[in-house]
């Protein structure tokens, strides 16, 4: 038997049962009681749950016998069922499953519909896989001399298990069964024979229906699935810098990767809006008007690289170089309406890609996240197991030494923090956001009166001298700078300030830089806006040259930092001052400028449609150069910071403010501004958007278009429209959030619940396991009258022999005793130990009960509310616990909740029993009896009295509480006595 | 097919001398330990034991041919967040009584720390962990206990 216990208390099934079922039908309402008062209660809430399971089941089962056994069976349950028909999937959460004389099948039928009815795969993953965990740990605690018997049930049982798989399998559709085999845990041959299974099932089941159609789009279907198996191996082979992300990823970790990937993520996108722009603005017009109208005088200088004035200025690069006819031949180009729709659509796709990359990404990385558990996962999921590299993974180790360590002295510390020295931190931090915060301003004015200075001598001439041309590269030289040099400012300050959390640090540091970044293009927007527009003829174009220069030299600084900033600080720190040490690449900083540069590029898209060639390019040649200085001169971070939230964080930077912003930009453009009237597809035109009407107002003439226009008139143009819309969309976030917040609170209960199950659980599992140790070589004796308890492990000694094991059992059940008194402040009286019992822990509980409605009549003689309340709840569930005895005893049904009058009955039981003639080992139980029937008369005059307000002593307690030991006792023997 | 293609290279590679290359008798051919360990892919990982541990057919990381696709299906980037954390937790579960408990954690920390810490700091950081990840109170933690902690570690393997 004790294999088998043994196999229970580390069954992980059990486990499972209790913390995953969902589906629990009857205790579900007494496990939610939070058990806020303690030790004790727990136990009671436990016990509460028996009676009302057993009156469930008792319609439906004849239990014939004492109502403790079934108690008994119910915490038996794990065992029983283990031995029958072990690890069935559905014994776990029903009680009802422990009459065994349902078969099997229909049992497994039942777990099915009740754990299957929809979307199986998943689920069936986890059972899977907790079955396999089961049939696992049966072996290493495994007793040879049941190996046999539990080697025959386990094979039963994986047989079953096994065909429901199958059956599950079958159901499926072929992609889903195919994900669903890939992600069984098991192992190849294991999935081949799954796998062969299912298909001759399938086969078997539609041989008769289906002849040689069926199969050959089966085979058709396989050979497509083949086909696109290996191609997309190619594909991931091919993939674009496959290798090199490896070699990174293995050499500095994943959150200096996700730099890369982010890149690579963001050349996609650029590739993908050059592709849109490139067909539908620029070949059309090269392919209709293939001659760039330049001037005469004008030619290429060289210079043009670096500021896009002069010869690209007439060229198709910017705005300006594009007409506004409809182009000829066959089909008629609308030029103004495909740049506008173009620029529009491309502008709307963006959004909706960065919105839903965003919210994927939040929901992954970031709602799910819990900041708590945080030395769990350092420790358990912060190893990367793409580290390949030995240089690397000794880094890591020590840095992980480092941070455990760190983080221990931190808890350390933050408890000894004074007022004083909070109030220092607090300035240092009010400080230097100040300080930061006043950079960015000021670097936000001096662009604007640089930009100012420059208006002064700009003037509208075709060509400049070469001089003026060179001028034009001040502002983005500065602006450059700006960028390079103030966030190296911003990592000083950070190295000052300490913050408790590298989480927070680095929080700081991003909202600083971006501020930053904001503060200038703000700035060089407006200057756009309200000067530039004002000034010049042809002034989209010499916006889109700005943008021009500030896309190229931020390319120039970003190669230049990567130089200054991690090559000149790798020289430093190796030759000069080795106690800086080798760089690291700061993951943070160069995201940021990164999105910087994106932004760029996203402004831009108006006035300079194919600046994401440019960046496309600067992003390939980007890639190779950070490459190159992170090899060469970098060493993987000494912080492992979480990756994947950054990359959450960083996403949304990128949609907010950046694009954000620059859409609000263009917007402006296309809505506010007049578009110049010499160059540019919209010449002539009030406004950009307007090109929109001129465009409906030709539809107007053609039938059978009406309602484009209804559309335009009535929805596009309506406010009411919007009003409505954004009323709607408002509403529905209302709805959406109120969910959310009714799902926060579902989810704050359902972790409750599994903390109070395994608290349950843990607590029945220490009861038992108590109970095993002290029978460690008790010979056990299978009843036969009750089909249940033949498979309890607490089984019924022979001839009631008091024994070691049923003392430990009433010291266990005394000392609860008195846990209880003492937390009610009353004085407890130890109860004699040498009380001999063999169906030990149900007399602990008992006893303990009994305790507790003792208690709760002590105190109502007591005026405190709280002790009035609880009393009432030791009593409905006393009440409930009484009917179910009386059932039991068949004999005149008491139905009072007082533990006197139980007490008194069980000393007439006990009475009773004693007079039969017994075997001799009854006598020492009499003894008992009588002894405890003579404390609970000598002590306690009162309790004979119904009235429970009369005692109060707790001497009378225990002593009633031996009694009902003595008689629970007695009546053990009594059975055993047949 | 291309992959498996591959690895049967990569595993006939570790010893030509006792992996056939005709596969079509199903021919009965262990790698030692000590040759699966050495691969590149694994020569500096700390688990690398346990995870030739878990994935071969006798648990001394012994490798057939099917072990070792096993292993590398799971270990590469296609298999699913489920199935990894399911072997993850086997590995970090040295002693297989199917929990995560003190001692496992202990092995843990030592192999990824290099046993620098003083066993006072690896007992306080194990009743951290066990403190913050198990959910149902028993003190170790169970495969759900893990895959929860995994669900909200999104860095988890990748």
């Amino acid at each position: 038997m004790t294999s088998y216990s043994n196999g229970a208390f580390f069954n992980p099934a059990y486990h499972d049962s209790e913390t995953l079922e969902i589906d629990r039908s009857s205790s579900k309402t007494h496990h939610t009681n939070p058990y806020a008062r303690g030790d004790g209660d727990r136990a009671v809430a436990h016990y509460s749950t028996g009676p009302t399971i057993s009156d469930d089941v008792a319609g439906r089962v004849p239990w014939g016998g004492w109502q403790e056994e079934s108690w008994r069976g119910m915490e038996s349950i794990p065992m029983g069922l283990i031995s029958t028909s072990p690890e069935s999937p559905s014994w776990q959460h029903d009680v009802n499953h422990s009459t065994f004389q349902i078969p099997p099948g229909s049992q497994y039928d039942r777990s099915t519909s009740v754990r299957l009815p929809s979307a199986p795969s998943g689920n069936m993953t986890m059972r899977w896989r907790g079955m396999t965990m089961r049939r696992m740990s049966m072996f290493p605690n495994g007793n040879p001399t049941h190996i046999a018997f539990t080697e025959d049930a386990i094979r039963n049982e994986m047989e079953n298990e096994e065909q429901n798989l199958v059956k599950e399998l079958v159901a499926l559709s072929t992609q889903d069964r195919i994900w669903a085999i890939r992600d069984l845990p098991m192992s190849v041959d294991e999935k081949k024979h799954i796998r062969s299974q299912v298909l001759a099932f399938k086969t078997s089941k539609q041989s008769r229906q289906f002849t040689c159609f069926a199969d050959c789009s089966e085979n058709v279907s396989l050979s497509f699935r083949r086909c696109g198996y290996n191609l997309r191996s190619a594909r991931q082979t091919l993939e674009l810098w496959q290798g090199i992300m490896k070699e990174i990823g293995g050499t500095f970790g994943t959150s200096v990767l996700s730099y890369f990937v982010f890149l690579k993520w963001l050349l996609m996108f650029n590739i993908f809006s050059f592709l849109v722009n490139f067909g539908f603005i620029t070949i059309p017009l090269l392919v209709f008007d293939p001659s760039p109208n330049i001037p005469p005088n004008v030619s290429f200088r060289g210079l043009e690289i670096l500021t896009g004035a002069g010869y690209f200025q007439y060229t198709i690069m910017y705005y300006g170089g594009y007409s506004n006819e409809t182009l000829g031949g066959p089909v008629k180009y609308n030029m103004q309406l495909a740049y506008f729709f173009t620029i529009a659509i491309y502008m709307v796709l963006c959004g909706i890609a960065l919105i839903f990359s965003m919210a994927s990404s939040f929901k992954k990385n970031y709602v799910l996240a819990d900041p708590s558990s945080n030395k769990a996962w350092q420790l358990l999921s912060s190893w990367d197991f793409s580290i390949t590299n030995e240089r690397a993974v000794r880094q890591r180790k020590n840095n992980l030494r480092v941070q455990l360590k760190e983080s221990l002295s931190e808890k350390a510390q933050r408890r000894q923090l004074t007022l004083s020295e909070k109030l220092k931190h607090f300035g240092v931090y009010l400080g230097f956001w100040l300080l930061s915060t006043g950079l960015a301003v000021g670097c936000g004015a001096s662009i604007y009166y640089l930009c100012q200075y420059e208006q002064q001598w700009a003037t509208d001439a075709a060509n400049w001298s070469l001089l003026q041309e060179a001028k034009t590269l001040l502002v983005p030289f500065v602006v450059s700078l700006m960028n390079l040099v103030v966030p190296l400012f911003y990592s000083l300050f950070n190295k000052f300030e300490h913050y408790s959390s590298q989480r927070r640090q680095i929080y700081a540091l991003v909202v600083r830089n971006v501020l930053l970044k904001m503060s200038i293009l703000a700035v060089l927007c407006y200057y756009w806006m309200n000067v530039v527009a004002k000034k010049f003829s042809c002034w989209e174009s010499m916006v889109g040259q700005a943008l021009y220069r500030l896309v190229i030299f931020d390319f120039l600084f970003l190669m230049l930092g990567s130089f200054f900033g991690e090559f000149l600080s790798n020289v430093i720190g190796t030759r000069l001052l080795p106690r800086l040490g080798v760089p690291e690449f700061d993951v943070a900083r160069n995201v940021l400028e990164l999105i910087y540069a994106q932004t760029l590029a996203w402004i831009g898209i108006y006035f300079s449609p194919l600046l994401p060639a440019i960046q496309i390019f600067k992003l390939f040649i980007l890639f190779y150069i950070k490459k190159v200085s992170l090899m060469k001169n970098c060493q993987p971070p000494r912080r492992s910071g979480r990756a994947a939230q950054m990359q959450t964080i960083f996403i949304a930077l990128l949609f907010f403010p950046y694009f954000v912003g620059s859409l609000s930009m263009v917007a402006y453009t296309a809505w506010r501004l007049t578009p110049s009237e010499q160059c540019g597809p919209f010449r002539g035109l009030n406004n950009t958007f307007s090109v929109v009407g001129v465009w409906i107002d030709d539809l107007g003439g053609i039938p059978g278009s009406q309602w484009v226009v209804w559309i335009y008139q009535n929805v596009i143009r309506s406010e009411i429209f919007y009003f409505l819309i954004s009323l709607i969309i408002i509403a529905i976030i209302y709805i959406f959030w109120q969910v959310t917040q009714g799902r926060k609170q579902l989810i704050v209960l359902l972790r409750q619940q599994v903390v109070n199950e395994g608290n349950d659980k843990s607590f029945l599992l220490d009861k038992l396991q108590n109970l095993q140790k002290s029978q460690p070589d008790k010979k056990s004796k299978q009843k036969t009258q009750k089909k249940h308890t033949k498979r309890h492990l607490d089984e019924h000694s022979l001839g009631g022999q008091s024994n070691s094991n049923a003392m430990v059992q009433a010291l266990l059940a005394r000392q609860q005793l008195e846990e209880e008194e003492e937390r009610r402040d009353t004085g407890g009286v130890p109860v004699p130990s040498d009380i001999s019992t063999s169906s030990a822990l149900i007399q602990a509980m008992l006893a303990r009960q009994r305790a507790y409605d003792q208690d709760g009549d002590e105190h109502l003689s007591s005026a405190s509310a709280l002790s009035q309340a609880v009393q009432a709840r030791q009593r409905a569930e006393g009440q409930e616990r009484d009917e179910y005895y009386s059932t039991g005893f068949s004999e005149n049904p008491i139905n009072t909740s007082s533990a006197v009058a139980q007490a008194m009955q069980a000393r007439q039981r006990a009475e009773e029993d004693g007079a039969d003639d017994l075997p001799s080992s009854v006598s020492s139980v009499m003894m008992q009896v009588m002894q405890a029937r003579q404390i609970a008369e000598e002590e306690d005059g009162p309790p004979w009295v119904p009235a429970p307000t009369q005692n109060p002593s707790p001497a009378g307690s225990s002593a009633l509480i031996q009694a009902m030991l003595a008689r629970q006792q007695a009546q053990n023997e009594y059975d055993d006595g047949y | 097919m291309i992959f498996k293609i591959l690895l049967f290279d990569r595993y006939r590679d570790l010893a030509p001398q006792l992996v056939p290359l005709d596969y079509t008798s199903h021919p009965d051919v262990k790698l030692p330990y000590e040759l699966i360990g050495s691969m590149p892919e694994l020569k500096d990982n700390p688990f690398r034991q346990r995870i030739a541990e878990v994935f071969s057919e006798d648990g001394e990381g012994n490798m057939t041919l099917d072990d070792f696709l096993d292993m590398f299906s799971v270990l590469s980037e296609m298999a699913p967040r489920d199935l990894k954390a399911y072997y993850a937790f086997k590995i970090y579960d040295f002693n297989n009584d199917d929990f995560i408990c003190k001692s496992d954690l202990e092995k843990t920390l030592n192999k990824l720390t290099r046993n620098e810490l003083t066993e006072d700091e690896v007992r306080m950081v194990c009743e951290k962990v066990i403190d913050e990840a198990d959910l149902d109170n028993d003190g170790r933690l169970s495969l759900e206990d893990f895959q929860h902690m995994i669900v909200r570690a999104p860095d988890f393997l990748r």
